[in-house]
């Protein structure tokens, strides 16, 4: 994987994350209602993770990152088809326990990669343009995606997010034939 | 390879998602629905027997609590509520007691849905001879606000009710019909639950049918005359609704109108009798919030809808069918403005006279966000003792887009009373399930008898323990 594509696909699960993300909230608050559902369904997303970073960390450099990156695309556009079928604290509970585990492997992944395939000497500069893109990407699907609340329902939020994963998975799987 | 499997397998689990979910999932929103009208109630209980509401009514007695009584409140000017108070939830208390197929009637407790009612009478060949346009509404609710809806054939939604059962404040219960307890039978009807709580209802059914949708465009002036000939007076013809133009470019000239007629070949109804869900939400909602936003959206929005409707000619539906209007794309969410309901009635023959009033009016107040206007027909019915319906008359349910700050309600206010002034200068009335713009007069105009039926109210609920804002409100 080249480091301009890499910046592509991480622009593109940018986009789609923070599609949902900052409106998740709208749809747990139709779920649950105290704050301590809140609290938990966050807390859970976090100790997931935290307990999946071990061992992903040990096969990381085993499997791969493009692997890796591919099963949180996949994972994440499959994922996002069950959002809007929770009706009750404990869906939203399972599916924040496994977005644990995918955001795990996607953040420790995309450092992976960055280590990879950085220049020591100039890293600052190449880090910081990562961050750059991948920052305007998000900052343009969260700007769209809150007019696009107004128009169409929740759901379809989950739905369109859900597309864009599985396209990015789809991009990463034609790296993969071309690299071959 | 992989990829191709995957993407297919994908492609299977997104459309089973939209399936499950646009099958199973899309019931109404149960949250409140009172954004203007904030009010600090005490509690919210359910009774989900009869019993359970009897000790709900008599402890309130003891401890002198005030109770209101809710559905699914979508009423807008507080007929739900009461400062402090104790709010009844009638949603719990649903159950479909009987349908009996050969006198065509069922009987439900009062917070049954129409589309629980649908539901049950459906495998029947049953239908309702009279509902509201859409089917979300409790049962107990729409016969407090006495409703009506898009049949031209069986009067209003009072006339469809054999008999209820109704629980009052020293938790009696009280059988009312025409014939029995007839004074209060025609007061709880469109008494906004001020009168007790109704437990059960009976309804006169009608057998479903298949009908033949016919569609027409044409000036508003030629409106009343083609009601008269191609529907009043088609035996054939047997629900109706049409809409007048908002967008600038035809507004309050322009409209189209949708008449349900009987079918030539009923045998066909069986293929057309499976209840239908509400699919397409994303199209017309996308329409509606491009309409919010500005003039080029609203002219968009009733291009569409022309289009549509010119489609759906000749198509054919089961009368169930048809009295399962979409009403979920209407939904809104902001915290800074919100939509409302106006609803005015005019004599038919005042129509031609009225529309140029009423867009004159409009016209002078470029601000008020006017998103949609639909017209049905209600027939003269006095059964209520706050009938609107003082002669055949024409409905228009105005939907208007407003923010929620006290500027904005008081410009809407203005506008609101101006076109009441304007629909009662022609014999017209108004509403009065929504939000309390009107003036004490001018409800005392459009309701000749509003004195008497709070006297009413209070011969039969001396102590108050049924009250809400709108008697606060509209007490003379």
């Amino acid at each position: 994987m080249n480091y301009k594509r890499f910046i592509y696909y991480q622009g593109t699960i940018g986009m789609a994350s923070s599609m949902i993300f900052p409106f998740y909230i709208l749809l747990i608050r139709n779920v649950g209602d105290s704050y301590a559902q809140f609290g938990w369904a966050y807390g859970l997303f976090a100790l997931t993770a935290a307990l999946c970073y071990p061992l992903i960390g040990k096969y990381a450099d085993r499997v791969g990152d493009k692997t890796f990156l591919a099963v949180y695309s996949w994972g994440m556009a499959i994922l996002l088809l069950f959002f809007p079928l929770a009706s009750e604290v404990w869906h939203v509970y399972i599916l924040q326990v496994l977005m644990g585990v995918l955001g795990a492997v996607q953040k420790n992944s995309e450092k992976t990669v960055l280590a990879r395939y950085v220049t020591k000497e100039i890293a600052g500069s190449q880090i910081g343009r990562y961050h750059f893109w991948t920052s305007v990407a998000a900052a343009i699907a969260v700007i769209a995606t809150g007019y696009l609340v107004d128009f169409l329902t929740i759901a379809s939020i989950f739905y369109i997010a859900s597309a864009v994963f599985a396209w990015s998975g789809l991009q990463l799987a034609k790296v993969k034939a071309a690299e071959a | 390879m992989k990829a191709v499997w995957i993407a297919l397998l994908y492609v299977c689990l997104f459309g089973l998602s939209i399936y499950v979910y646009s099958t199973q999932l899309n019931g109404p929103d149960a949250d409140l629905h009172q954004r203007l009208l904030p009010v600090e109630i005490k509690t919210v209980k359910a009774g989900t027997s009869k019993n359970e509401l009897k000790e709900i009514v008599l402890d309130a007695g003891k401890d002198g609590d005030v109770l209101s009584i809710a559905g699914m409140q979508h009423s807008q000017g507080g007929q739900t509520m009461y400062p402090n108070g104790i709010m009844i939830d009638m949603k719990p208390y649903n159950q479909i007691i009987e349908v009996d197929e050969d006198a065509k009637t069922v009987t439900v407790q009062s917070g049954a849905r129409w589309a629980d009612i649908q539901e049950a009478i459906n495998p029947y060949g049953l239908s309702l001879k009279v509902s509201q346009s859409q089917n979300i509404f409790t049962v107990g609710g729409s016969l407090s606000v006495n409703a009506h809806g898009l049949d031209i054939r069986n009067g209003g939604l009072s006339d469809t009710v054999l008999s209820m059962r109704l629980m009052n404040a020293d938790g009696e219960i009280l059988q009312l019909s025409t014939s029995e307890n007839s004074e209060l039978f025609s007061a709880v009807l469109g008494g906004y639950g001020l009168f007790g709580i109704i437990l059960d209802v009976t309804l006169q059914l009608t057998d479903d049918e298949l009908y033949e949708t016919q569609t027409a465009s044409m000036p508003y002036s030629a409106y009343p005359s083609y009601f008269k000939q191609q529907v009043q007076n088609d035996p054939d013809a047997k629900m109706h609704l049409a809409r007048i133009s908002i967008a600038p470019d035809s507004f309050m000239e322009d409209m189209y109108a949708i008449t349900y007629k009987s079918a030539k070949d009923q045998n066909l109804l069986p293929e057309h009798q499976k209840l239908k869900t509400e699919n397409l939400v994303a199209v017309p909602k996308f329409f509606l919030g491009l309409s919010r936003i500005n003039d080029a959206g609203k002219d968009n929005f009733w291009k569409a809808q022309k289009t549509y409707t010119k489609q759906i000619n000749g198509n054919l539906v089961s009368r169930n069918n048809v009295m399962r209007s979409d009403s979920e794309f209407m939904e809104y969410d902001n915290s800074r403005k919100t939509e409302i309901l106006q609803e005015y009635f005019v004599p038919v023959d005042q129509f031609e006279d009225y529309i140029p009033a009423l867009k004159t009016v409009l016209e002078a107040n470029p601000d008020f966000n006017l998103l949609n206007v639909t017209i049905r027909y209600v027939e003269q019915n006095d059964n209520a003792v706050l009938s609107y319906a003082k002669e055949d008359m024409f409905s228009l349910v105005l939907l208007i887009n407003q923010g929620t700050d006290a500027e904005s309600i008081q410009a809407t206010q203005d506008v609101v009373r101006q076109m009441i002034d304007v629909t009662l200068a022609h014999n017209g009335s108004y509403y009065l399930p929504y939000f309390g713009y009107p003036t004490k007069a001018q409800m005392k105009e459009a309701y000749p008898r509003t004195e008497e039926f709070f006297d009413l109210k209070d011969r039969f609920d001396p102590e108050h323990r049924f009250m809400n804002l709108f008697y606060e409100e509209y007490r003379p």
